[in-house]
């Protein structure tokens, strides 16, 4: 958090903002002033425009933070000023306001208009107020509206200034003299970011959360359900046979912090988080829930895993049936498509089957299951697309 | 949509932010007006752990004469040069570009290094500067390159700044009253990022041209000889070969004969305006 000094609307005005906040939530969330309209929050639809050290700027793609020393005007800072109140009139005989939505935005611009352009030339309205979108299409009143205004203080005699009177260099509200009020250095501001996330994997509660996505998946051991059931409870086991996880910790018999390692050709998430474990004695059921966050890619996931091991060939063997919910976000998740996931988790679901088979079955050595493994998910997905690709292939050829 | 979580720091010099550039691992993004990280940040595209803001640095606010070129700190605004606050050594045409970059609340904070940095392939300085044969500065702890436009941008949204390299200022070459520019862009609506863009510089007195198609998914299409014109610089409009034109735009990789279509269009109309 940041204290920062603005004058809005010609108060003095102190706060403290995180830095990622923008000034239009600042406006709307913290000093109340709800009249800055916000639309598309990535600068298109100009709803958000206020002025900025008397310049229109849009506060949605302008951090709070560095507005430090800056002078605020929104449009409830417009009560008295003469354009804005010419402007008024014209868009209400104009009939510009339609819903209202963006007109604060609209009054922003058309002001600067009416003070930077040499005449009512509609072209150059129209191409001045592009940056504010009306979603009720209400251009013909608006461009009206600003017309008459500029026509009407032409013919008052009131000139046009270039820059409307602009005489400072630089990014408005961005203050030369503000700057310096910042005193932690980088490396502590991101440590203390660092470890602000440290203590929120490690003092996290795992939320009951309904997962975006679910899929089931099964898979069968050849043992008995009650032998299957104990491997699901013992931790350290169950991760050994998991491609991928490294356990950190057991704070508790209950629950496991740890890591899950997945590889995509140059990206490497590396998701560090706990999880809980539920059993279910009588049923030979359980349930693991958890959350990760991958610190490099910013990439945050959650979700559950319940398992039930159902008796099959007369309970020698047994069938895991798997449901598997999660969810993604940060930008793997843009990356990460549904189907994506669930073919590598496919993937890993097998891998993971074969790990318990040999481990109750003695298969292999235990340093080769016990030691965990960093699973590939570029070659996990070639794979795959390799086996589609033979699916494909075969049935081309049938026909 | 809101961005992210990060540590921002303004720091009071360039120096204090080159140190804490090479101090953040490159966990660390560079932010001047905001206006192409804004967005990417509201989007979550882009997730830095720390934000140096560097809109505030004086040293980055300054003009300088150096012979007959313009030196112009990376943090002036589009609006700056639109409005002519700092002396135009390119004839009108560094405030005549500025005037078409996105909206005027866009231009206010945008700033012309910040627009060099980010290269993005359909921004309007990216194609212009690279036509007027400017160049760029770039600093470090270690010192300072200089580096022509065309150079500085290596691919889309790729440049040759090194870790711990802020941009720092714009040199402009003055341009002779006898040179003749010529700019065209297709946007959907104005202020939009553009599909296709051209900049054509004619200087009859050196005979020499330079032919520039940007918007496209790589680097700008550079044409520093007369051949689009067959040879010579007479009849431009007449001799304008459209066809070389297309298959520049093939090699290119635009593969798409509208996309083609449009971009040989747009780069008739500068040559149009260039000619006239």
């Amino acid at each position: 958090m940041t204290t920062i000094q603005l004058s809005v609307n010609g108060t003095a005005t102190e706060t403290t903002v995180e830095p990622r906040t923008h000034l239009a939530d600042l406006l709307r969330d913290q000093l109340d002033l709800t009249g800055t309209h916000l639309g598309c929050e990535h600068g298109v639809c100009g709803a958000c425009t206020l002025l900025l050290d008397g310049a229109p700027a849009r506060s949605c793609i302008t951090l709070a933070v560095a507005c430090d020393g800056a002078t605020i005007t929104t449009i409830e800072g417009l009560d008295e000023d003469e354009i804005a109140a010419e402007l008024r009139a014209a868009f209400a005989r104009e009939h510009a306001l339609q819903c209202g939505y963006c007109t604060p935005g609209m009054i922003m611009s058309a002001r600067d208009l009416v003070l930077r352009l040499d005449s009512a030339d509609e072209q150059a309205i129209r191409v001045g107020l592009s940056g504010n979108l009306c979603r009720c299409t209400g251009y013909v009143g608006i461009v009206r509206a600003v017309r008459a205004v500029i026509e009407a203080r032409r013919q008052r005699g009131i000139a046009a200034a270039i820059g409307a009177g602009r005489t400072s260099l630089g990014p408005v509200g961005s203050q030369p003299a503000a700057i310096a009020t910042t005193t932690s250095s980088a490396p502590r501001a991101m440590r203390e970011m660092e470890a602000d996330r440290n203590v929120a994997v490690r003092t996290l509660d795992i939320p009951e959360a309904v997962p975006a996505k679910s899929f089931d998946a099964s898979f069968i051991v050849n043992a008995a359900p009650a032998q299957v059931f104990a491997l699901f409870g013992n931790v350290r086991t169950l991760a050994a046979c998991f491609p991928g996880a490294t356990i950190t910790d057991i704070p508790a018999p209950d629950r496991i912090e740890g890591e899950i390692r997945v590889a995509l050709g140059p990206l490497a998430a590396a998701f560090r988080g706990a999880a809980r474990i539920d059993r279910d004695e009588t049923n030979l059921s359980g349930r693991l829930v958890g959350m990760g966050h991958d610190q490099r890619s910013r990439t945050s996931t959650s979700g559950q895993i319940s398992w039930r091991m159902v008796p099959i060939d007369e309970g020698r063997a047994t069938r895991v049936e798997l449901a598997i919910g999660y969810s993604l976000s940060g930008p793997l998740a843009q990356i990460a498509r549904d189907g994506f996931v669930r073919d590598l988790a496919a993937r890993i679901t097998t891998v993971f089957a074969q790990n318990c088979d040999k481990h109750l079955n003695g298969a292999t050595t235990q340093a080769a299951s016990e030691q965990p493994q960093r699973l590939n998910a570029l070659a996990l997905l070639l794979d795959v697309a390799r086996t589609r690709l033979t699916v494909l292939a075969r049935r081309l050829r049938r026909q | 949509m809101k961005a992210a979580s990060f540590a921002y720091e303004r720091p009071h010099s360039v120096s204090a932010a080159l140190d804490l550039l090479a101090n953040a691992n490159g966990g660390a993004r560079i932010m001047a007006g905001g206006q192409s990280l804004g967005p990417m940040l509201n989007l979550r595209l882009v997730q830095p752990q720390l934000i140096i803001d560097i809109a505030g640095l004086a040293e980055l606010r300054t003009v300088d004469r150096d012979g007959a070129d313009l030196v112009i700190g990376a943090c002036l605004t589009h609006a700056d040069i639109e409005d002519g606050r700092i002396p135009d050594v390119t004839n009108g045409v560094m405030r005549r570009i500025s005037a078409g970059i996105a909206y005027r609340a866009v231009r206010n904070r945008g700033t012309i290094g910040g627009s060099l940095s980010h290269a993005d392939p359909a921004a309007d300085w990216v194609t212009t500067l690279t036509a007027l044969g400017a160049g760029v500065r770039l600093t470090s702890a270690a010192g300072r390159r200089d580096l022509a436009v065309a150079e500085f941008i290596q691919g889309a949204l790729q440049t040759a700044l090194r870790p711990g390299e802020l941009v720092t200022a714009i040199r402009l070459p003055a341009l002779p009253p006898t040179a003749r520019f010529g700019y065209a862009k297709a946007c959907r609506k104005p202020g939009e990022f553009a599909h296709a863009m051209a900049a054509v510089l004619i200087e009859p007195d050196k005979s020499r041209s330079r032919i520039v198609i940007g918007a496209i998914d790589r680097t700008p299409i550079v044409v520093d000889d007369s051949s689009l014109f067959g040879g010579t610089l007479t009849n431009l409009k007449q001799q304008f070969d459209r066809d070389l034109a297309d298959r520049l735009l093939m090699r290119a990789g635009v593969t798409d004969t509208a996309d083609r279509h449009i971009h040989v269009t747009v780069l008739a109309r500068a040559i149009a305006e260039a000619a006239a």
